[in-house]
C-alpha cells in the first residue's frame, strides 16, 4: 500500500469500523436493488465550480435521494455510529436515524409523522406536522445568506476513494456556526462534513463509513427496533388551535443581523393539550426556532429563571416573558438562541392561527 | 496489545483485512473502550499532521510523526496508555494525546474558549479533541503555531434531553437544513451515550509519550 494512503487509511480507522458494523444490519434491512455511490451517475453542470451551486446540489441530494448510510458522529469528544436510511417515494418522504452505539433511540418519519423512539425514558413522542411542511420547511442558500457567510470552495480532494469538493462556509460574525463540507462530486452528497465555530475549529464532525443510493429501499426498512412494550406513547393528535377573534401575536423586536421570521404556526406538541406558538427564523444556512406557551399555573409563582441547554452543537435557551415560557432551540452558537429568545414581545392583534412569511 | 492484534489492525488499516475479520475486529472496537481511545488517538495525530484548521501541529513536529507514520511496518503500539476516571459531562481529551507515537514526540495541547466572555459560556466544559477523519494534507506551512490547538465545545450543559426539550427538537428539526437537520437529530440520538474518554488536562494541558 502507498505510504500516503497508509495515513489515509489511518485516519479513516472509524469509518472502516463503521462499515464492518453496519454488515450487522439484519439481511432484511438491506435494499433490494443497490446503487453503490460508484454506480450513480455522475450530475456535471456548467455551475459545478460555484461553491453555492454545491450546496444547493447537496440540500437537493440529501431531501430528494434514496439512500442508506452509515455514519460516524462526533461532538464534544464522543464518538458513536448512526444508520440513516432515507427514501422518497411517490413524493413522500421516509426517513430513518438510528443510534448503533448505545442509547437505542431513534427517529422516525413517515410524510408528514415523526415518531422519537426513546428506551431510555419508555416514551414515544409522535408529531403530526402539516402535510405542507413534509417537503419543504428548511432555509435555502441565497443572496442573503452570502452576506452573513463567506462560502468558498477549497482543494478538490479524495474521501473514502471518492472525488470530493470541500465547500467551507464561513461565519462572518458570532451569531452563526460555519460549514466544511466534502461533497461527493458524482452524487452531491455529503460524505463528510464538520460544523464549526467562527474561528473555524470543529465543534461537531459527521463522516459516512458506508453509504449507498438504493433505486428502492422497502418499508420494513423503517421500522424501529426497539420494541416499545409498556412504553408510554405521547401524541399530537389534537387539532391546531382555531383562530380567535384576538391573540397575542408574537414577534421579536431585534434579531441578530441576516435573521428574519420565515413561519409562524400555532400547534401542540406531543403529550401537551395546550397550544403552542412556534415562530421560525432564519439567515439562510442556520434556523433558530422559538416556542411560545403559557407559564403553567403551578409555574406562575416562581421565579423566572433562564434555562440554557444544548443537543450537541445546537443551542437552547429557556425563559419566561409576560407569564409566557419562551424556548429558542436551533442550530448556532448560545448566545444567539438567546438574544432572540429574550427579544421576544407580544403585540395583541387578529389571529391568524397559521401562516408563512 | 498482542501482535496479532496489532498485525489484524494494520491489515484493517490497508483495507486487506478479510471481511469476516475485519467485522469481529469491529465488533471487539466496539466494545473495547482502550481500542476505541487508540483509533481516537490516531485520528487526532492525522488530523495534526493534516494541519487541519482548529488542529495545529508546527511543522518539524508534524514531519517527525508523519515520518515515523511512513515507516512504520504496522502501527506502533504504547502499553499503559490507561484511561483515567470520567466525569459523566466531561468529554474526551485524552484521545488527544498521541501516546501511540514512540518517538518521544509531544504535542502541546492547548484549550481555547471559541466564546470566550460570551455571557452563557460560563458553564463551559473543558477541553475536547476534534476526531477528524480526511484525506492526507501536507503539513502545514513554517510559521505555523507551535501548539496543537484543541477547540472547547460549546456545550452549556450536558443535560438529559427532557420529554419537553425532545419535543421542541422534533418540531424544528423540520425547519433546518438537511445538514443541520441531521447534525441536530444525531446529537439527539446520541445524547446520553457515546464513546467516553480520557478527563481533558489542565490548561494549559502538556502530554508526552
Amino acid at each position: 500500500m502507498p505510504s500516503s494512503e497508509r495515513l489515509v487509511a489511518l485516519t479513516l480507522a472509524w469509518a472502516v469500523a463503521g462499515a464492518a458494523l453496519a454488515q450487522e444490519t439484519p439481511p432484511a434491512r438491506a435494499p433490494a436493488h443497490k446503487t453503490s455511490l460508484d454506480q450513480a451517475p455522475a450530475h456535471k453542470t456548467s455551475l459545478e465550480s460555484a461553491p453555492a451551486h454545491w450546496l444547493e446540489r447537496m440540500n437537493q441530494a440529501l431531501t430528494t435521494r434514496n439512500y442508506d448510510g452509515t455514519f460516524s458522529h462526533w461532538h464534544g469528544g464522543r464518538v458513536e455510529m448512526l444508520r440513516i436510511i432515507h427514501r422518497v417515494q411517490d413524493g413522500t418522504v421516509s426517513e430513518r436515524l438510528a443510534s448503533l452505539d448505545g442509547s437505542g433511540r431513534e427517529f422516525i418519519r413517515a410524510g408528514a409523522s415523526l415518531t422519537c423512539y426513546l428506551p431510555d425514558k419508555r416514551t414515544v413522542l409522535v408529531e403530526q406536522r402539516p402535510p405542507e411542511e413534509s417537503l419543504v420547511g428548511f432555509p435555502a442558500v441565497n443572496d442573503q445568506s452570502a452576506s452573513f457567510y463567506d462560502i468558498r470552495e477549497g482543494t478538490r480532494t479524495r474521501l473514502n476513494r471518492r472525488d470530493t469538493h470541500v465547500i467551507t462556509v464561513s461565519p462572518k460574525d458570532e451569531y452563526r456556526y460555519g460549514y466544511r463540507l466534502w461533497i461527493d462530486d458524482s452524487t452531491a452528497m455529503p460524505l463528510k462534513t464538520q460544523l464549526c465555530d467562527r474561528r473555524g475549529h470543529v465543534i461537531e464532525q459527521i463522516v459516512f463509513a458506508s453509504l449507498t443510493l438504493p433505486a428502492h429501499i422497502p418499508d420494513s426498512a423503517f421500522r424501529p427496533e426497539v420494541s416499545t412494550a409498556g412504553f408510554q406513547w405521547l401524541r399530537n393528535e389534537s387539532a391546531p388551535p382555531a383562530p380567535t377573534a384576538a391573540t397575542l401575536a408574537w414577534n421579536a423586536m431585534r434579531l441578530p443581523p441576516g435573521f428574519r421570521m420565515t413561519a409562524r404556526s400555532a400547534q401542540t406538541l406531543p403529550g401537551s393539550a395546550d397550544p403552542v406558538d412556534h415562530l421560525v427564523f432564519t439567515d439562510g444556512l442556520a434556523s433558530v426556532s422559538v416556542f411560545v406557551e403559557p407559564q403553567r399555573r403551578e409555574h406562575a409563582d416562581q421565579p423566572a429563571v433562564p434555562e440554557s441547554a444544548a443537543v450537541g452543537s445546537s443551542s437552547a435557551f429557556s425563559t419566561v416573558i409576560d407569564g409566557h415560557k419562551i424556548t429558542a432551540v436551533g442550530e448556532v452558537p448560545p448566545d444567539t438562541v438567546r438574544f432572540i429568545a429574550s427579544q421576544l414581545k407580544a403585540e395583541e392583534l387578529p389571529a391568524v392561527s397559521s401562516r408563512r412569511h | 496489545m498482542n501482535e496479532e492484534l496489532d498485525s489484524q489492525l494494520s491489515a484493517m488499516f490497508d483495507d486487506e483485512l478479510a471481511p469476516e475479520q475485519c467485522e469481529l475486529l469491529a465488533r471487539r472496537l466496539s466494545r473495547d473502550e482502550q481500542l476505541k481511545a487508540r483509533w481516537g488517538r490516531y485520528a487526532v495525530i492525522g488530523a495534526a499532521i493534516r494541519s487541519e484548521r482548529g488542529v495545529r501541529l508546527n511543522a518539524p513536529l508534524a514531519g517527525r510523526v508523519s515520518a515515523v507514520l511512513l515507516a512504520e511496518p504496522a502501527l506502533v503500539t504504547t502499553p499503559g496508555a490507561r484511561p483515567t476516571a470520567v466525569r459523566w459531562w466531561q468529554p474526551l481529551a485524552g484521545a488527544a494525546v498521541a501516546a501511540g507515537v514512540a518517538v518521544g514526540c509531544v504535542l502541546w495541547l492547548r484549550a481555547q474558549n471559541p466564546l470566550a466572555g460570551a455571557p452563557l459560556s460560563a458553564h463551559l466544559t473543558a477541553a475536547t479533541v476534534s476526531v477528524p477523519s480526511a484525506p492526507v494534507v501536507p503539513a502545514a506551512a513554517a510559521g505555523a503555531a507551535e501548539s496543537y490547538v484543541v477547540p472547547r465545545t460549546p456545550a452549556v450543559r450536558a443535560m438529559v434531553p427532557s420529554t419537553e426539550l425532545a419535543n421542541y427538537v422534533v418540531a424544528h428539526s423540520v425547519f433546518s437544513s438537511p445538514v443541520a437537520r441531521r447534525n441536530l437529530l444525531s446529537a439527539f440520538m446520541t445524547s446520553e451515550s457515546g464513546t467516553a474518554a480520557e478527563e481533558p488536562p489542565d490548561e494549559p494541558a502538556v502530554h508526552a509519550q
